[in-house]
């Protein structure tokens, strides 16, 4: 609602904050990504632009190996926590105790990063002896091992990690979708997938879809409870920490936080402008079909 | 039973029980094959409960439907001879109207040749032949509502099921939609069961009304019957313009009763179940068959008067209601067909007298 009264310096004023909070947020990552490109790292005088330390990065086995890793897990995570979110949602709108549920789905996220990852890495463990002594005891072999830290018990802590925002998502796109529209559906003789996947998830898409970007740049930028529950594989983001860590920041570390910061803008600008063409030809082909507006 | 070729859907002490909360209590009922049937009653009596058990899309608590002598209490709405029309525009927004209306067709694997005719046949038959590729949002509420039910018909189910479909539309769109919709239903032949809370709709196009309140079935009958010769109190009260006046039975014969209002008699009707003397007792007129007495001499046969004092005259061009206040400061309202000067001459606060046929009354027992 715009109020015609409103001084216009007010609304300049509040985008001029707006783009200033942008800008503050995203100066680090912009300012990473043009050290990235430079021949010389960060704090010389001189800037050569350079793909060389990128050439570098990708040219690394171990690097791209890690690379893989991180795509695999997020995948996964797409794959399972999707569903799951997509779930959960659909539960909440027909459960009486909203809030209680709202709470429980959200839990995992008021557990820091670092205590959720320790209290998983001692679970595991325990669960996985509990498993190998019950191999032992039935002599079923390939009970042992499960929950040996690995890429299961990543892609569990992942999932925990990322169904809170998955769920959130798709549950404000849900909210708009009317479940007459599923009666409808099966007043025509539609089964409940059928009504679900023909009439209900295409209108629902566009957070479901929003969701799966969504986690796969939270898997991407996962590094705590990865790092202690990943067991013998390396993640990208964790390698970065971990060469932080132990070398400081290289022209090589610069380079894969250039990676990791692109491929998540992409990702992100690419549902945003999608979200934003698809919003203006909606308003474009209602502004063709409004009354033309009559003057007296 | 009722014979199953005749009988569309029979409901046999049909409950429903949310929680402590009884939305339903035991309604038994039938409706022939090819009835306009209306389920009638205010706003949160259980009409709509009533009209989704039926159609499977909530589970009874207790009691069967039985569908063309079918028990279908356990089916879902896919399984069911049945079809939805719903109150707030249930079409599909991201399909245009003929996918829309094909939509059920294509479920039943239809070749494209046969669907495309009937989805022609039936948007003719509805009134909007050529507007196919249309989406629901560049379309108006009537013919939002015209789509619905194309989509319901061209399934070719025996029953079709309609909650509240013109309850968001405009009072003129309403009216026309009403004539229209008992015209296809006359046209293609099957069992149309309405559900409303707007009587000028349920007398418009029902065959038979169901007065559904507070979960209870109160009465059913046609159109006439309801509005002409109510049964229960509950109906005179809701349906028509109706007066009711409470009184006790002071004297009884074989036609009338005689009805002690406090300040006065009359006689009313009697009903076939006895009577006692001192028995609370109601009775209704409607606002159409009182007339309004000048005259302090009036002595016709066959008419019941009591005095009453005129409140207001509102005008509201075919007819022009008249506010009376009875002698035990209870209201009646006098309707008459707005004819120039006839009453005009009478002012607010003047003491008149208030008559009626003494056969127009219906007794209620209390």
């Amino acid at each position: 609602m715009y109020d015609n009264f409103a001084n216009p310096w007010t609304i300049r004023l509040k985008w001029l904050y707006l783009l200033g909070v942008v800008f503050a947020l995203m100066c680090p990552v912009f300012y990473t990504i043009y050290i990235s490109f430079n021949e010389h790292g960060f704090g010389a005088r001189i800037y050569d632009f350079t793909f060389d330390w990128y050439r570098i990065v990708l040219g690394d086995k171990l690097l791209v190996v890690s690379i893989k890793w991180t795509l695999y897990l997020a995948i996964s995570a797409v794959a399972t926590t999707i569903p799951m979110a997509l779930l959960s949602a659909k539960f909440y709108k027909r459960s009486r105790h909203k809030v209680a549920f709202v709470a429980l789905m959200m839990s995992p996220l008021f557990v820091p990063a670092d205590i959720m990852g320790s209290s998983l890495l001692v679970f595991f463990k325990n669960l996985s002896g509990f498993f190998t002594f019950l191999s032992e005891v039935l002599g079923i072999g390939w009970l042992e091992g499960w929950f040996d830290l690995g890429f299961l018990t990543a892609l569990i802590g992942q999932i925990i990690y990322t169904h809170p925002y998955a769920f959130v998502v798709i549950l404000i796109t849900m909210s708009r979708y009317r479940t007459q529209q599923t009666e409808a559906a099966r007043a025509c003789g539609a089964s409940a997938w059928q009504a679900f996947w023909q009439v209900e998830f295409p209108q629902i898409r566009v957070g479901v879809f929003s969701s799966c970007a969504f986690v796969t740049i939270l898997s991407f930028n996962e590094a705590v409870r990865t790092g202690l529950l990943k067991g013998g594989f390396d993640t990208f983001s964790n390698v970065l920490v971990a060469q932080m860590l132990n070398i400081g920041m290289s022209g090589e570390s610069y380079a894969m936080a250039g990676i990791m910061s692109i491929v998540s803008m992409i990702v992100i600008g690419s549902v945003l402008i999608y979200t934003f063409l698809r919003a203006e030809h909606i308003q474009r082909k209602a502004r063709a079909m409004a009354e033309p507006v009559m003057s007296e | 039973m009722s014979n199953p070729i005749e009988t569309a859907v029979e409901v046999v002490n049909l409950g429903k029980k949310y929680g402590p909360v009884n939305a339903l209590n035991s309604v038994s009922f039938s409706i022939e094959s090819g009835q306009y049937y209306t389920l009638l009653g205010p706003s949160g009596g259980g009409k709509t409960t009533l009209l989704r058990l039926i159609g499977g899309f909530i589970r009874p608590t207790a009691g069967q439907i039985f569908l063309h002598g079918q028990d279908v209490s356990h089916l879902p709405p896919n399984k069911r001879p049945t079809s939805m029309v719903f109150q707030s525009y249930a079409l599909f927004p991201h399909m245009n109207v003929e996918k829309n209306v094909a939509y059920g067709l294509k479920l039943r694997k239809m070749p494209r040749a046969e669907i495309f005719d009937k989805v022609n046949w039936i948007l003719s038959l509805v009134g909007l032949e050529g507007y196919n590729e249309r989406k629901p949002h560049e379309l108006s509420g009537g013919q939002q509502q015209r789509v619905q039910l194309a989509r319901s018909l061209v399934l070719d189910v025996d029953i079709l099921l309609l909650d509240e479909p013109l309850a968001a539309l405009d009072a003129k769109l309403r009216k026309d939609m009403c004539i229209e919709l008992k015209r296809i239903q006359e046209k293609v032949g099957i069992t149309f069961i309405h559900v409303t809370h707007n009587q000028e709709e349920a007398l418009t196009v029902a065959d038979r009304i169901a007065i559904i309140a507070d979960g209870d079935l109160v009465e059913q009958g046609t159109a006439r019957d309801i509005y002409e010769t109510p049964q229960t109190r509950f109906t005179a009260g809701f349906i028509g313009d109706n007066n009711l006046l409470d009184g006790k039975v002071s004297d009884t014969n074989e036609k009338y009763l005689t009805v002690d209002l406090g300040y006065t008699k009359v006689n009313v009707p009697a009903l076939s179940s006895r009577l006692t003397l001192g028995q609370g007792v109601s009775f209704s007129i409607r606002s159409e068959l009182l007339s309004l007495i000048e005259s302090d001499d009036f002595n016709e046969d066959g008419w019941q008067v009591i005095p009453a004092t005129l409140l207001e005259t509102i005008y509201l061009g075919l007819t022009t209601s008249y506010l009376v206040r009875l002698a035990d400061s209870s209201e009646v309202v006098v309707r008459k067909i707005s004819s120039g000067e006839k009453h005009s001459k009478i002012e607010s606060g003047q003491n008149i007298k208030v008559g009626w046929q003494t056969d127009h009354a219906r007794l209620h027992i209390n």
